[in-house]
């Protein structure tokens, strides 16, 4: 042990307890319990009908909302440079705050063009 | 602490998952190794002493690994294997000269790198994230300004190069129940398929009160789909027909 | 209403400024600990979330009961209380059911993303102040670790911890778990930004990411009453976030059977419900530690001889009736409130909490920045403007006219064509519209249309 600890060091002994709790979990569980397997049960649950064999084309999923996703990364961005700022932002002062506004303000155009076009409309 | 031992431990495992991109034929196991990736890169960060940047990079990467598996349920597939057949001619020998010229200029740089390369000593004094905070909001404004350019610009050529405007006009559920009771369709839902205490399934039509089996109950994805079942050997049988 | 101006004129010092005589910072308090009291720690932690879980089941029965005229668990110990331990060995005995059409790794792996992340939040709340181990000398604070960005710690374990559910989803191979799978994806786009955002302001408040200072700096008000706007944002986001009802749509019973963890059965699907569970208790304990005052006593209490009841082993009780209060709304809003539909739910995220996410930061923001340049001369002038512009926002934004009848496809008649006369089929643009397909008479649409024109056609 190192005079200090360091405040990360908890977090990785954090990892390791819960890890070892999830995984003696699974482990334990395929010892106990009963084990009477049979077709219907191991086969995907389909509301009692016989499963889909596969899916046509694949099994492609059409996502309705790619477009919000794709602006979500672009927000997601966004705010994490909002943090640096909040922390600081009595030093920073009015330099930071017109820096941080015309920032907001760029990133906001596509949330405003995507609304207005009807993106986020179902 | 452990600093060394920390970066024997990870590297080998960042290094492995980052062979799933290459050797990995399902695109989600590629997904899952890109996952590993960037955690353990923000383990590495932490170690370095860059803990802001280390959160970021889970935080920001998170979502947008879980676009990516969006993109990949939506154009590939749910269990689609990659195709090895070459789609444009000659692809795998251009990828070869340029996986090759890429290697040239990284051993080159890094061969040139002498280390330590500045004393970074004292300088996360006053707090990790306000010396981030200081750095981006003065010397480098402009720069973070211009990456807000950046950001947009590919957002807004997402949405003008994919938007699909509606062809036609949004009806709410008010309307269509209107339009439903207008037309003398089922006000209400249909009845619901399956056959209490025998075959309660979606394949298996429901029954009528005089016994006969109601077709408009199946979906008519199964019935395209010719999974539906006829329902007349799950009827109700009636005393006089049990005695035949 | 003292306190809301003095917070306001006296910003919260900042951790550049150099502190006072004889301030130890929560940092170095915690990093006399050994890593013997660092692991009983995390044990601490992890029994302490097993238990309240368990508990949290309970509370949850009873109290959805009474809110419904029932009584609820009551054979089974007093108040039925041992029921929970038999909810709990049932999952442990029950039968491993592995489908044949899962991903054999995924499969196990997705479960223990998402209970392990929900595990690790709790390392960085303070649960109480330094304190005397008791039998020891030893002083260390109710918290596992704190460090310069603890708080984006959590939105990082939290975000993790989403994949559990994606990946599960997609390795059981299955249609249901699938579109759980997906609509979970979209929760993620449409809440977490809205958290992310309610969290800005009080960074701002606080001047720092350190748990303990966020806390500190709540000694005077409670940033859940000085941001309110924040806080009603960060509830709606955590209700998201945990998937609990009005936005249970990943696991939507009516709909998707159990959503993401249909096909999990035993100690898997018991991960799973633990996780939920325990993000439960997280999201409850990260809103009491930013906006309710963390461990810190509520008003009357804490003016108490001098602050007395905010030493010691107090602080546990004040901490624990928080978060125990929220899960109480947790479970209320779930008595009272019908899950939404999926467009309302993206509606709600997209339209009405980001814009005034971001209308409440650059609000606050200004407001900020110009009371630390003392260009502002009196409260009133700020904070009232503030509340009338915000809240005209909220009505606009609330009864914004929608135009039901409206042609959304451009003006003037739409024009009929011929889409295959190019030689292979194109879809229509704006203000055009296909020839009724051969298949239409089979929509609802087509037979109200040749029903009103055989009307017509008669009369």
């Amino acid at each position: 042990m190192t005079e200090h600890m360091n405040p990360y060091v908890p977090i990785l002994v954090m990892i390791g307890v819960a890890t070892a709790l999830a995984v003696a979990g699974v482990v334990v569980s395929r010892f106990i319990g009963p084990h009477r397997y049979n077709k219907a049960k191991l086969s995907p649950y389909e509301s009692g009908m016989e499963a889909t064999p596969g899916a046509a084309g694949g099994g492609r999923v059409p996502i309705r909302y790619y477009l919000i996703a794709m602006t979500f990364i672009v927000f997601d961005i966004e705010i994490v440079f909002l943090y640096p700022w909040a922390i600081a932002y009595e030093r920073l002062s009015l330099f930071g705050l017109v820096a941080i506004l015309s920032f907001l303000a760029l990133i906001t155009v596509p949330f405003v063009y995507e609304w207005r076009r009807g993106g986020f409309d179902w | 602490m452990g600093e060394q031992e920390l970066f024997w431990v990870m590297s080998p495992v960042i290094v492995l998952a980052s062979l799933t991109l290459l050797f990995a034929r399902k695109a989600v196991y590629v997904l899952a190794g890109m996952i590993v990736v960037m955690i353990g890169l923000a383990v590495f960060y932490v170690t370095l002493e860059a803990p802001f940047l280390g959160m970021i990079q889970v935080i920001v990467y998170t979502g947008a690994i879980m676009m990516l598996i969006l993109f990949v349920l939506m154009l590939v597939g749910v269990d689609q294997k990659e195709s090895l057949r070459e789609t444009i001619r000659g692809q795998r020998w251009i990828a070869l000269a340029a996986a090759t010229g890429l290697v040239v200029l990284i051993v080159t740089t890094v061969y040139r790198i002498e280390l330590p390369i500045r004393d970074i000593g004292g300088m996360n004094d006053g707090g990790n994230p306000q010396v981030i905070a200081n750095a981006l909001f003065g010397e480098w404004v402009l720069v973070m300004e211009i990456l807000g350019l950046v950001l947009i610009s590919a957002a807004v050529s997402a949405i003008v190069l994919t938007h699909l405007p509606r062809s036609g006009d949004r009806r709410s559920q008010a309307e269509r129940a209107e339009e439903r009771v207008r037309a003398r369709l089922n006000p209400v839902n249909k009845p619901m398929p399956g056959v209490y205490a025998r075959r309660n399934a979606l394949d298996v039509p429901a029954i009528d009160p005089e016994g006969k089996p109601v077709p408009a109950s199946i979906s008519r994805v199964l019935k395209a789909r010719k999974q539906d079942k006829d329902g007349s050997e799950w009827r109700a049988i009636g005393k006089d027909e049990a005695a035949e | 209403m003292v306190n809301i101006v003095n917070a306001l004129v006296s910003p919260t010092p900042s951790p550049s400024v150099t502190p006072p005589e004889g301030f130890v910072p929560w940092e170095q308090t915690l990093r006399g600990d050994s890593l013997l009291l660092v692991a009983i720690k995390a044990v601490a932690i992890l029994v302490f979330l097993l238990l309240s879980v368990l508990f949290a089941v309970w509370f949850e029965r009873k109290v959805i009961s009474r809110m419904q005229e029932r009584i609820g668990p009551n054979i089974h110990g007093p108040f039925g209380l041992f029921q929970l331990v038999g909810d709990a060995l049932k999952l442990l005995l029950k039968e491993d059911v592995s489908v044949t059409k899962r991903d054999r790794v995924l499969y196990i792996a997705a479960p223990l993303i998402s209970v392990i992340c929900a595990f690790l939040v709790f390392s960085v709340i303070p649960i109480g102040p330094a304190v005397r181990i008791p039998f020891t000398e030893d002083v260390t604070p109710l918290q596992l670790t704190d460090f310069p960005v603890a708080a984006l710690f959590i939105l990082a374990c939290a975000a993790v911890g989403v994949y559990g559910i994606v990946l599960g989803g997609w390795a059981s191979g299955s249609t249901y778990p699938l579109v759980g799978a997906v609509r979970s994806s979209a929760q993620i786009i449409s809440y977490e930004l809205a958290m992310g955002l309610s969290l800005v302001t009080v960074f701002m408040m606080s001047s720092s990411m350190y748990t303990q200072d966020i806390v500190a700096a709540q000694a005077d008000l409670w940033f859940g009453v000085l941001l309110l706007p924040a806080f009603l944002l960060y509830i709606v986001a955590m209700v998201g976030e945990t998937n609990r009802l009005p936005f249970d749509l990943p696991e939507a019973e009516g709909e998707l059977v159990a959503g993401y963890m249909t096909e999990y059965s035993s100690i898997k699907f018991a991960w799973y419900f633990l996780a939920e569970y325990i993000n439960m208790l997280n999201v409850s304990a990260v809103a009491t530690t930013l906006f309710l005052g963390g461990w810190r006593a509520p008003w009357p209490l804490s003016a108490v001889s001098d602050g007395v009841l905010n030493t010691g082993y107090w602080p546990v009780l004040w901490f624990l009736a928080k978060v125990w209060l929220l899960m109480f709304f947790f479970v209320w809003v779930r008595g009272s409130l019908m899950r939404l539909r999926y467009d309302q739910f993206m509606r709600l995220g997209w339209k009405l909490l980001i814009p005034i996410g971001l209308g409440w930061v650059v609000l606050w923001g200004v407001a900020r920045v110009l009371y630390v340049k003392d260009w502002l001369p009196s409260v009133k002038q700020v904070t009232v403007p503030a509340a009338i512009v915000l809240g005209l926002a909220t009505v606009v934004v609330l009864f914004w006219p929608s135009k039901p009848g409206e042609e959304k496809t451009g003006r003037g008649r739409v024009k009929e064509i011929d889409a295959t006369a190019g030689g292979f089929p194109v879809p229509p643009k704006p203000g055009e519209k296909l020839p009724p397909s051969p298949r239409s008479t089979r929509t609802v649409d087509a037979r109200s249309q040749a029903k009103e024109k055989g009307d017509r056609d008669k009369g």
